[in-house]
C-alpha cells in the first residue's frame, strides 16, 4: 500500500505523471479543465491563496535568518509542490529554483524513500547534492510531506543560497574543484528531522562541514520554520476547498499555464532556428599541479545552444558540440540546466499568474551524455556548474528578442547576457577569530542589454535574482567587517556600444580594513577575457569582460588621512596611480575568476561586471542620444568621436555637419580594410588547414568534432578534406 | 484581416524607429492579448520605409529582410537594396569582412581597456553589407570558428499554419540550412 492517491506509490504517481505526459501532450493527460471552466473565479482564489501562503512563509521566515544573501538579495524561497513533485506556487525570490523540484522528489522516489527511511507526516528531508536535482552545493533545499489523512497530498519546501559550503575556497561559489569531493559540504537526500522539528545532531554538520557555520544554522532554521508554517497554511486550504478540488486543481494549474505560454509564443515569436554562442575559459593549468593530475590543465568551455521555436509553439535547444565533462568546476546535470535556464524564460514569455513547472512540459533539450552538462560521472564537481549553465539561460533572452523582433514586438526584445562578479572571502581577526562570509552585490545590480528600440537601463536589472539591488552595503559591512565599501561609481564609457547601447555598469570598490591575522578573497566571474557573448545584436558590439582588481600596498590610508579623494571603482583607480596620488606596490588584473588572493590592510579590491551588448550600428546612434550621453558623463566626447563618429564639446553639443562628415570616412574606413566573405573564407580556412591556433582552441576544437553535428559543420564550412585530423 | 487598433500603426511606426515615448512602450508591453494585426501592420510599416518594391516576408535584423523576388525565389536583401542571395544561406557569407585581430584593434571598440578581449583566445569579426556599409553582425570567436548563422526562420509554417495565410510558393525545402553551398561552391574556383 502506497502513501499516494488510491494507495499508489510514489514511484508509480510520478510514472504515470510521466506516461500519461508522453502518450497525450497534455499534462496530466487533462484534455479538459474541468474545475477551471466551471468556476473560473473560484479556481483564481485558489491559486491566489496558494500564491499568498507561499509568499506568507517566506517574508516571515526570513526574519530567522542572518544571511544577507537571504534577507536582502532574495536568493530565497518557498514552494508548494504536488506529491509527484511539480511546483504548483511559488514565493517571491529565486523562481528558477522550482525547477529541481520534480527531479528531486524523482529521485527519492527511485531511491524508495518510502520503504526506508519512510515519509512521515512531519518528516523533514534536505538536499544539496546535485547528482540528486539541486543545481549546486550552495542551493540547500529543505521540504516536509503534507498529508490528508493517510494520503501523500503533497511537499513545502524551502530554499536559500548559502553563504560558504566548505570547498576548497571561502563562499558558496568556488572556482577551483576538481571532484565532489573538493566541493564542499554535500548531502544527498536526508531524513533530517521529524515532528516538524529538525534533528539536532543537523546542526553540528554545519558547525563542522562550513565555515559559516552561525549562517548557515540560522538558514537550515529558517527554512524548517518556513515549510512548517506553510505546511499549516495548506492545511487551511484543503480544509476550505476540499482534498479532491485541491488535488485536481494543482494539476489543472499546470496544464492551464503550459497552454497558456504556448499560446503567448505562438502569438509573439516566428518558428524556426536561432543561434546563440559562448566561450570561456578554465585556467587549471600550473595551478592544481601535481596533487589532481587530471585538472593540472586549461580548457576552452565551448558553449553552443541552437533554439528551435517549434511550429507547434514548444521550444527545443539543443547542444550538440557542448565541451565534454571534465575534473574542474563546470559540470551541471540537466535539472541545474532546467533551473537555471528558466531564468531566461520569465522575463520572455513566462510571467504567468504562479510560477510552477508548467515550463518542464513545453521545454525540451538535447543535453549530450558525457558532456558538461549531462556528466556520466558520479563524482563531477559542481559547485560552480550553475556560472557555466547560467550563462545558457540567455540564449532564451538573445534568440527570443530575434524572433519578436521579426514578428513586430519590439517591446518584448530583451536581449541580455550572462554577467556578474561576487567574492567569497575567508579570514582570522587579531584576536583569533576565524570568519568567513560572501557577497554577491554585483550580480544583482547590471546594466540593461541595448534593445531594439531604445537602450538599456543603467543598474537596472539582474538576470538570476528578481531583486536587481546591490543589497545593503551597511548590513554587509556589519558582517564583513574587512570589506570597507569606500566607492561605488557608474563608470563613463563602459557600456556595449551600438545603436542602442547597454546601460553602464557599476564600479565596486572596497578598502581592506584591518584583516588582522589573515585574509584571502576569491572572486568569481561570468567571463575570462573571451567576453560574456560571442554574438551581438543586429550588429551592436556583445558583452566584454568582468574587471577584478587587487591592488597591494596602497598608499590609501595616507590619501584619506590627508583629505584627498579616494577611488570609486577601477578607473578612478588607474587614473589615480597615472597621476601619482595613488601608489600601489602590487596590482593584479583578472578578467576570470580568481585563485584565493592573500590580502593586508589598506589593499583596494575593485570589481565590476563587464557591460552587456549594444544593439544595432553604433554610426546610426541618433546625435540627440549622443548629446544627452555627453552632457550627463555617461558617454566621453572622446567615445563619442571615435565609436559613434559624433563630434561635441565637452558639454555635449553636437556639430552635425562635422558628425555626418565623419560618419562618411568612418563607412569609408570600413570599406578600405575590410575584404569580401570569400577572400576572408581563404584566409581562414589556411588557418585551419594550419591549425594556427592557440592550443587550449585546438584541444577545443579536438573535443567538439567529436560531436557529428559539429564536425559536419567545421568540415563543410572550411571544406576540409576527410583525412583532415587534429 | 480586422484592424486591431490597440496599439496603432502609428505608434509601431514610432517604434520601429526608436521614438515612442516610455510610457507608450509600457503600454504596450502590458497589452494583453497583444494586437493580432500586429505582424500585418509591421510589414506595412516597413514596407513604407524601404526604396524598393519587393514583398517583405520577414525582418530578420536592423537592416536585412527576406524577401520574395517577382520571379520566384526568396533572398535576403538590404534596406540599401543590395542582395544577399538565397535567404536559406548565411547572409554572412555575402559580407565584406574585417577582423579586429589586435588589442588595439579591439580597443577601438571595447572603450576600456582593463575589460577588453584576450587576443591570444578570440578575435572580433565584423560582417558589413557590401552596399552600404552598415555594420550587420559582430561575433568574438576563435580564428577558425565557422561563421554562427545566426536565424533560420521557418516561414512556410509561419505564413501557413500560425498566420493562416499560407505563401505562394510553400516547400518543405524552404526550412534548410543551405549555408554549407557557398564554400562548397568557393573551393571549386
Amino acid at each position: 500500500m502506497g502513501i499516494c492517491y488510491q494507495g499508489k506509490t510514489l514511484a508509480e504517481v510520478v510514472d504515470q505523471r510521466d506516461t500519461s505526459f508522453k502518450e497525450s501532450g497534455y499534462a496530466y493527460g487533462l484534455k479538459e479543465l474541468s474545475l477551471l471552466d466551471e468556476d473560473p473565479a473560484k479556481f483564481m482564489r485558489f491559486q491566489m491563496r496558494l500564491v499568498a501562503s507561499c509568499i506568507n512563509a517566506r517574508e516571515t521566515a526570513k526574519l530567522i535568518s542572518a544571511n544577507p544573501m537571504s534577507i536582502i538579495q532574495g536568493e530565497l524561497l518557498f514552494m508548494l509542490a504536488n506529491a509527484e513533485g511539480d511546483v504548483i506556487s511559488t514565493s517571491y525570490g529565486l523562481a528558477g529554483h522550482i525547477q529541481c523540484m520534480p527531479y528531486i522528489i524523482k529521485s527519492i522516489a527511485e531511491l524508495n524513500f518510502e520503504d526506508d527511511p519512510g515519509i512521515n507526516p512531519g518528516d523533514i528531508f534536505s538536499v544539496n547534492d546535485a547528482l540528486y536535482g539541486p543545481a549546486h552545493n550552495a542551493d540547500c533545499y529543505t521540504f516536509l510531506p503534507i498529508y490528508h489523512e493517510n494520503e501523500l497530498v503533497g511537499w513545502t519546501v524551502g530554499l536559500n543560497h548559502i553563504v560558504d559550503v566548505g570547498g576548497i575556497q571561502p563562499g558558496g561559489l568556488g572556482t577551483i574543484s576538481p571532484s565532489v569531493f573538493t566541493d564542499g559540504f554535500t548531502y544527498p537526500p536526508t531524513k533530517t528531522g521529524h515532528n516538524f522539528k529538525q534533528e539536532k545532531w543537523w546542526d553540528l554538520h554545519w558547525k563542522r562541514r562550513t565555515r559559516t557555520e552561525m549562517f548557515n544554522v540560522l538558514d537550515d532554521k529558517m527554512r524548517a520554520a518556513g515549510i512548517v508554517s506553510l505546511h499549516h497554511m495548506i492545511q487551511e486550504v484543503i480544509e476550505e476547498f476540499g482534498v479532491d478540488y485541491y488535488r485536481q486543481a494543482m494539476k489543472e494549474i499546470i496544464e492551464r499555464e503550459r497552454r497558456l505560454m504556448i499560446n503567448r509564443l505562438k502569438t509573439m515569436a516566428v518558428p524556426g532556428h536561432y543561434n546563440w554562442l559562448q566561450f570561456k575559459s578554465v585556467d587549471y593549468k600550473d595551478n592544481l599541479g601535481r596533487l589532481w593530475p587530471a585538472s593540472n590543465r586549461n580548457w576552452i568551455l565551448h558553449k553552443p545552444a541552437e533554439l528551435t521555436v517549434r511550429t507547434d509553439g514548444t521550444l527545443f535547444t539543443d547542444m550538440e558540440g557542448l565541451t565534454s565533462e571534465g575534473e574542474f568546476h563546470c559540470n551541471a546535470y540537466p535539472s541545474a540546466v532546467r533551473m537555471l535556464t528558466s531564468l531566461g524564460i520569465w522575463p520572455m514569455f513566462a510571467y504567468t499568474e504562479t510560477l510552477n513547472t508548467a515550463l518542464q512540459y513545453m521545454t525540451d533539450w538535447n543535453l549530450p551524455p558525457g558532456s558538461m552538462f549531462n556528466p556520466q560521472n558520479p563524482w563531477a564537481a559542481t559547485v560552480m556548474g550553475l556560472a557555466e549553465v547560467g550563462a545558457v539561460a540567455y540564449h532564451y533572452l538573445r534568440c527570443l528578442s530575434y524572433a519578436y523582433f521579426s514578428r513586430g514586438f519590439l517591446e518584448e526584445t530583451y536581449p541580455q547576457d550572462g554577467a556578474g562578479c561576487g567574492y567569497g572571502v575567508q579570514g582570522m581577526l587579531g584576536d583569533g577569530f576565524q570568519w568567513a562570509g560572501g557577497d554577491m552585490a554585483l550580480i544583482t545590480c547590471w546594466g540593461q542589454g541595448g534593445k531594439a528600440f531604445a537602450d538599456g537601463f543603467e543598474a537596472a536589472w539582474c538576470g538570476p535574482n528578481p531583486e536587481p539591488d546591490q543589497g545593503e552595503v551597511e548590513l554587509s559591512e556589519f558582517l564583513q567587517p574587512t570589506q570597507l565599501n569606500i566607492g561605488r561609481n557608474m563608470i563613463t564609457d563602459f557600456c556595449g556600444h551600438g545603436k542602442y547601447r547597454s546601460g553602464l555598469e557599476i564600479g565596486m570598490m572596497q578598502m581592506i580594513n584591518q584583516p588582522g591575522q589573515a585574509l584571502i578573497i576569491a572572486t568569481f566571474s561570468g567571463t575570462s577575457g573571451m567576453g560574456g557573448a560571442a554574438l551581438g545584436m543586429c550588429g551592436g558590439y556583445p558583452r566584454s569582460n568582468d574587471v577584478i582588481i587587487y591592488a597591494h600596498d596602497t598608499n590609501i590610508r595616507e590619501v584619506i588621512d590627508q583629505g584627498g579623494h579616494y577611488p570609486r571603482d577601477f578607473v578612478e583607480m588607474r587614473q589615480m596611480i597615472d597621476d601619482g596620488t595613488l601608489k600601489v606596490g602590487n596590482m593584479e588584473l583578472f578578467n576570470c575568476p580568481t585563485p584565493s588572493i592573500p590580502c593586508g590592510d589598506g589593499d583596494l579590491f575593485a570589481s565590476t561586471s563587464g557591460s552587456m551588448g549594444g544593439w544595432g550600428d553604433a554610426l546610426e546612434r541618433d546625435y540627440g542620444l549622443i548629446e544627452k550621453d555627453v552632457k550627463y558623463g555617461w558617454i566621453s566626447p572622446e567615445c563619442a568621436k571615435t565609436v559613434y563618429g559624433t563630434v561635441t564639446d565637452d558639454s555635449g553639443k553636437v556639430d552635425s555637419q562635422a558628425s555626418d562628415a565623419l560618419r562618411e570616412q568612418m563607412r569609408n574606413r570600413r570599406k578600405e580594410r575590410s575584404v569580401d566573405a570569400k577572400e576572408w573564407w581563404k584566409q581562414e580556412r589556411q588557418v585551419v588547414i594550419d591549425k594556427k591556433w592557440h592550443e587550449d582552441m585546438h584541444a577545443m576544437f579536438v573535443d567538439n568534432c567529436k560531436y557529428e553535428k559539429f564536425r559536419n559543420e567545421f568540415m563543410g564550412m572550411w571544406q576540409l578534406p576527410e583525412e583532415y585530423t587534429f | 484581416m480586422e484592424r486591431d487598433d490597440r496599439f496603432s500603426k502609428d505608434n509601431l511606426k514610432r517604434l520601429v524607429e526608436g521614438t515612442l515615448h516610455w510610457e507608450e512602450v509600457k503600454k504596450a508591453i502590458r497589452l494583453s492579448p497583444k494586437d493580432s494585426d500586429r505582424f500585418w501592420k509591421y510589414l506595412e510599416v516597413l514596407q513604407e520605409r524601404v526604396p524598393w518594391n519587393d514583398k517583405i516576408l520577414l525582418r530578420i535584423s536592423d537592416h536585412l529582410y527576406i524577401v520574395a523576388k517577382e520571379g520566384g525565389g526568396r533572398v535576403t536583401k538590404c534596406d540599401c537594396g543590395h542582395e544577399f542571395g538565397d535567404y536559406r544561406i548565411n547572409w554572412k557569407l555575402g559580407c565584406q569582412v574585417y577582423v579586429r585581430k589586435t588589442n588595439e584593434e579591439i580597443g577601438e571598440v571595447v572603450t576600456i581597456p582593463e575589460a577588453r578581449h584576450n587576443t591570444e583566445l578570440v578575435q572580433m569579426r565584423e560582417f558589413y553589407c557590401p552596399g552600404c556599409y552598415a555594420l550587420l553582425g559582430v561575433e568574438v570567436v576563435p580564428a577558425g570558428y565557422p561563421p554562427v548563422f545566426e536565424m533560420l526562420p521557418d516561414l512556410d509554417s509561419f505564413y501557413g499554419e500560425w498566420l493562416g495565410q499560407p505563401l505562394p510558393d510553400e516547400s518543405p525545402d524552404w526550412f534548410q540550412d543551405k549555408t554549407l553551398e557557398k564554400p562548397a561552391e568557393w573551393v571549386r574556383g
